[in-house]
């Protein structure tokens, strides 16, 4: 089952572009990836999911409800963690959070403790005098605390300590495992590959590829480095599926897509001193993405 | 109702300042009543000296003058201008501080609907004004009756009296409906002192040209004091009107407001 259904969602403002033509799903129980550079629509999607803005073209459902018709019902079971947070300075984070769970018609008052617990999150002090982490802590209290069904991150992690982060992260996974859908909208490549199932990347307003992590990898190239004891030539590797090769003296480095035999037994011919094999990092993956794209563009 | 409560209780301190102000105006100025009313004579011979203009202007009767209520007649124009004010700024800052404080994200992500928000909102502008229009009309009934020893017509003053709380609810709606219209309204204040003064200017203008029509574009000229001491009744036309504002505004506000984009900061 489908949590978030999205068909061909577009927004402009005035004339400017916010997104365009965006179709994408999230299944039940799923942490999907929603990656693109700054200012690529991701906030404006999520804006648009959950009403705060209107689209100008397309439709999406959450729960298999219209988000714009059922925005409320949806809502009692979606918990959502802006970039930036900003709550009523003159309250104290304990009157934030029942206000906050005041909307649900259920007892949060246990969650609430359990999570400033794990958070390590002081719930007398006044918000103003929070500083920028603790303010993000209250977000995410304030997100989880009527134990939605689906979460929605805009990117949620700036201001959070690597400390922080990891207990973020594993609570996340716990609320997956229960069975919970998140929607992880991030720049940070290695956040996503760390958390995500599949992953949607757009880019100026557009989706351009949903696919699974683990996929994106595999259709990839492997990074090899090896260093000789005697100069190579180069011409030894002259391969189908060979990329970027750089010789330099003793050491070659080039990238490789395709059966990994042949060329693992022309690497033992030669007299080694080191070798690497590496899978190329997210960051790599979409960098090389993204040129192929613009190329693409550039040739029509 | 968890909304109602959080925004009574955000406003509810701003609202008792303006209530004990206005009261302590009126108590200031019907303390005056007493020295105006023994000079009457002397300040009627003086007052003739002025251009007619600027006595309409000013709301200044001269027979009217030497009663109590001819008296509060001419006193309420300034009351009712700085209770214009109030529910101005409290229109306009109800709805544009979610966005200026950005805690609309908060908010509009919790399981209500827009409409539930802006009624919310709205009762909670209604309490406060409702709390400002006690304070001040026992204040000022307090007042009239003390300076006043030989008695006086309660009708009228208490029509008098009410037409603040008819001011506030224009002024209020007048302040909503900006504030819906206008996407990011980053100053409360001088948006609501200018639309206030602004108003207030052209019913002195209209007054004391005798501009009729002119009247119609500004809420004060709605409920005219000196009209309401002549008639002992609201004029039944402008009241019509006023209720039609009103109900204009409150709708386009929840309209506008239903379709309105929070945008990111």
């Amino acid at each position: 089952m489908n949590v978030i259904e999205i068909n061909g969602l577009t927004k402009f403002y005035g004339k400017a572009r916010g997104i365009e033509d965006v179709t994408f799903s999230v299944k039940e129980g799923e942490i999907f990836g929603f990656i693109g550079p700054n200012g690529a629509g991701k906030s404006t999607t999520i804006r648009t999911l959950l009403s705060l803005i209107y689209p100008t073209g397309g439709s999406a459902a959450i729960f298999g409800k219209d988000i714009i018709k059922d925005a409320r019902e949806i809502k009692k079971d979606v918990g959502y963690l802006p970039s930036e947070v900003f709550y009523y300075d003159n309250m104290k984070v304990k009157d934030l959070l029942n206000y906050s769970a005041s909307f649900y018609n259920k007892d949060c008052s246990t969650r609430i403790k359990e999570l400033a617990d794990r958070l390590d999150l002081d719930l007398n002090k006044k918000i103003d005098d929070l500083s920028f982490g603790n303010k993000k802590k209250v977000g995410i209290v304030q997100g989880l605390l009527h134990s939605p069904k689906l979460i929605i991150l805009d990117e949620p992690t700036s201001g959070l300590d690597p400390l922080m982060q990891q207990t973020f992260f594993d609570l996340l996974k716990e609320e997956n495992e229960k069975g919970v859908t998140i929607l992880f909208s991030s720049h940070i490549l290695s956040e996503v590959q760390r958390l995500c199932d599949r992953v949607a990347i757009i880019k100026d307003g557009k989706i351009v590829k949903v696919e699974k992590i683990s996929t994106l990898r595999e259709n990839n190239y492997k990074k090899f480095h090896i260093e000789t004891k005697t100069p190579i030539e180069q011409s030894r590797f002259n391969f189908e599926g060979i990329k970027d090769l750089e010789t330099d003296g003793h050491s070659i480095r080039f990238l490789f897509k395709g059966d990994l035999n042949p060329i693992m037994s022309r690497i033992a011919e030669l007299d080694i001193a080191n070798l690497w094999i590496e899978e190329p990092d997210l960051e790599e993956i979409f960098m090389h993405y993204y040129e192929k794209e613009e190329q693409g563009h550039e040739h029509v | 109702m968890n909304m109602y409560r959080h925004e009574l209780r955000d406003i509810l301190k701003p609202t008792m300042i303006w209530t004990f102000s206005i009261m302590a105006i009126t108590i200031f100025f019907f303390s005056m009543y007493p020295t105006f009313s023994k000079e009457a004579e002397s300040l009627r011979r003086m007052l003739e000296g002025f251009p007619q203009a600027i006595l309409e202007a000013l709301n200044f009767d001269i027979n009217a003058f030497t009663s109590i209520l001819g008296f509060y007649s001419y006193i309420f124009v300034y009351i009712s201008l700085a209770g214009a004010i109030q529910a101005m700024i409290l229109g306009t800052g109800i709805i544009s501080r979610e966005i200026r404080e950005k805690t609309a994200d908060f908010l509009l992500t919790k399981p209500v609907t827009r409409k539930a928000i802006m009624t919310s909102k709205l009762l909670a502008a209604l309490t406060a004004i409702i709390i400002t229009n006690i304070g001040y009309v026992s204040a000022a009934y307090l007042m009239a009756a003390i300076v006043e020893s030989e008695g006086f017509q309660q009708g009228v003053f208490f029509l008098i009296s009410l037409s603040l709380l008819f001011i506030q609810l224009i002024f209020l709606a007048i302040g909503l409906i900006t504030a819906v219209m206008v996407s990011r309204l980053k100053s409360v204040l001088p948006v609501s002192l200018g639309t206030v003064f602004g108003f207030f200017v052209i019913n002195m203008f209209a007054k004391s040209i005798g501009d009729d029509k002119m009247g119609y574009f500004t809420p004060f000229y709605y409920f005219d004091s000196m009209y309401v001491l002549q008639h002992k009744a609201y004029d039944p036309e402008l009241m019509m009107l006023t209720i039609i504002l009103i109900i204009m505004m409150v709708t386009g506000s929840y309209v506008m407001y239903a379709k309105k984009d929070i945008h990111t900061i």
